[in-house]
């Protein structure tokens, strides 16, 4: 005892107040609290962890089903515009179009409501065998749709009528046969009024179209047209719908497109939401860290540390929380996303901004969210600190 | 003169009511003195102590820390003072309990910006002092209660301060331990360090060398033995 020596009595105060604590003091501080609160720390963690992770799944959602909109669009005729799942001509394996948004009876509603729109007709389509009285025709196409079709895509009634707005609404099963069909099944009788069996199931003709004649050596006749809605009863509605339309009147159809490009886009605010919450459970964690810590920053102030020393070390544990946090919801979100790809027919795509946007994300959050209560930590008295039970 | 305090008064407010904690005190306590610092609970003691150790400022007067007027100062003016010329001892020791004997000693070498190589050096010297070499790296919770004292007075020393503060430092020991303590303060007096210690107990007291009583945020009597 007692070799402690008042070293030079009257050194004055320190000068240069200016300096800063070495940085690698208060990381290795704010490390050492973190590792002593693993719990805590895990659980701060996991808010942003789901933030950033449901960020970038939902991202790679978006882009999945947004990349799929660009390339479905063709001209059909001159001033008709077709959106559908995939083009007219596949090149390669049709893997290609698999990720694609799913087109629905919704969207083709949604398309319609467009002001740059003029007519929109939906249709959806399958083969199957076409029967009538012991006479077949095999693979036939069947066309779901509306009363629309009839203009847009230029069929001329020969006999009969075309599918009306009844015949959708009431989900009748009414029938309107191309030339060859009518031709095939009926070579002698009048088609109208009889019955014809499509898939199996029963329907009545309502109507002969005139022949289109061929392209590319097939028919363009060899076809039948029901109601949309009946199509979607009898063989399911989860069939991609191709929606063709027209512009309206003196509309250019570049802009025509351009609106239903936005249409087909899908909201981007439930990730907002994402982040919203997972920074406020990192200011909250935070905030309960300093009011349980308040007596150590009492401590930690009485023996020297100024109001920067506290605030960047209360900082530097946001930052390291949201920044492990962060790695490990993008890696989570990723695996989400590819897994949802992998098993549900969803359409997935991790990409470059949806990984940096997350990681920004987790970034400013700890640094945004971990500002207020990191100086409440600096401000606190030590006196009212020290006192603090 | 190494603390001079002159017309001090410290007023808190309590809601609407002004509550007067010290009145008028003036005080001058000289370099290597040992004052104790008596009162019973209210008098006023752990204010002025919080002032002395310029974790608060008087309302009203002047506080001159080696000519320094102390009242004046914002929060990292005294974070400074606290850091270079104030080491604390407190009853219930306040060790960070996370880290070891060894890191709490350290600390206030890293607040007052002392170079990373020189820092060993100064800790396992004063851990010498202290008679706890052995103990360094145990988190204070492997400690006895006169070992943690031990510790806590390391961190007071470390940074070689004018005033060493103590406030009831053998509070939460027993009778043996505290004797214990109280030798190790005068083993700092006796090598020249200022030492102002707040106690109620007279025998603690009168290991000092004067004794400053308060009543009623006044004081009452000053006697050097």
């Amino acid at each position: 005892m007692g070799t402690l020596e008042r070293a030079s009595p009257g050194t004055g105060f320190r000068q240069g107040s200016a300096k800063a604590m070495e940085f690698r003091e208060t990381l290795l501080s704010s490390i050492r609290t973190l590792r002593s609160h693993k719990m805590r720390s895990l659980l701060t963690m996991l808010g942003i962890v789901i933030g950033t992770g449901s960020l970038v799944s939902v991202m790679s959602l978006i882009a999945g089903l947004n990349s799929s909109v660009s390339a479905q669009f063709q001209s059909v005729g001159t001033d008709i515009i077709s959106v559908s799942r995939y083009p007219w001509v596949q090149m390669g394996n049709s893997d290609a179009y698999k990720d694609r948004k799913h087109i629905t009876l919704e969207d083709a509603a949604a398309v319609g409501r467009l002001r740059s729109v003029g007519m929109v007709a939906a249709n959806i389509h399958t083969r199957r065998h076409i029967a009538h009285d012991g006479r077949v025709m095999k693979y036939t196409l069947v066309s779901g749709s509306t009363a629309e079709y009839e203009i847009i895509d230029n069929y001329l009634v020969e006999e009969g009528r075309f599918i009306t707005d009844l015949d959708v609404e009431r989900r009748r099963q009414s029938v309107v046969i191309g030339a060859d069909v009518a031709g095939e099944l009926f070579p002698v009788r009048d088609p109208l009024g009889k019955e014809v069996r499509v898939g199996g199931r029963r329907f009545t003709v309502v109507g002969i179209l005139k022949s289109k004649g061929d392209i590319f050596g097939e028919s363009l006749d060899d076809l039948v047209i029901i109601p949309i809605t009946t199509f979607q009863k009898a063989y399911g509605s989860r069939r991609s719908v191709v929606i063709d339309c027209s512009p309206a009147e003196g509309v250019p159809i570049e802009r025509t497109m351009d609106d239903i490009r936005q249409v087909m886009r899908t909201m981007t605010g439930i990730v907002g939401l994402a982040l919203l919450v997972g920074g406020i459970g990192v200011m909250n964690v935070m905030l309960v860290s300093v009011a349980e810590r308040t007596r150590e920053i009492g401590v930690r102030k009485a023996i020297g540390a100024r109001r920067g020393d506290i605030t960047s070390q209360f900082l530097i544990e946001s930052i390291i929380l949201t920044g492990i946090g962060g790695a490990m919801g993008i890696a989570g979100g990723a695996g989400v996303a590819l897994l949802v790809k992998a098993v549900t027919p969803l359409p997935a795509e991790v990409t470059v901004a949806a990984v940096a946007l997350a990681a920004a994300f987790a970034v400013v959050t700890g640094v945004a969210f971990g500002v207020y209560p990191a100086h409440r930590a600096g401000r606190l008295r030590p006196i009212e600190a020290l006192r603090y039970e | 003169m190494l603390i001079e305090l002159r017309d001090m008064f410290k007023t808190y407010e309590v809601g609407t009511q002004q509550v007067h904690a010290l009145r008028d005190i003036s005080l001058s306590i000289e370099e290597n003195e040992y004052v104790a610092i008596m009162g019973p609970s209210g008098s006023g003691k752990s204010t002025l102590m919080n002032i002395v150790g310029c974790l608060d400022t008087p309302t009203e007067g002047s506080y001159l820390l080696k000519g320094t007027e102390v009242a004046a100062l914002d929060d990292d003016e005294l974070a400074e003072i606290r850091s270079a010329e104030i080491g604390f001892v407190f009853q219930t020791f306040n060790l960070l309990p996370r880290m070891t004997a060894f890191q709490n000693v350290e600390l206030p070498l890293i607040y007052g910006r002392a170079a990373r190589h020189t820092r060993a050096e100064r800790v396992w010297e004063t851990m010498d002092a202290v008679g706890l070499r052995e103990r360094a790296h145990h988190r204070p919770n492997e400690l006895s209660g006169g070992q943690r004292q031990r510790v806590a007075i390391a961190r007071a020393l470390i940074n070689r301060p004018s005033i060493i503060l103590a406030d009831e430092p053998t509070g939460n020991l027993d009778s043996v331990t505290g004797e214990e303590i109280m030798q190790v303060f005068r083993g700092l007096s006796d090598a020249g360090n200022t030492i102002i210690l707040v106690t109620h107990e007279q025998y603690i007291a009168e290991h000092a060398t004067r004794i400053v009583k308060l009543l009623d945020g006044r004081i009452a009597s000053d006697t050097t033995t």
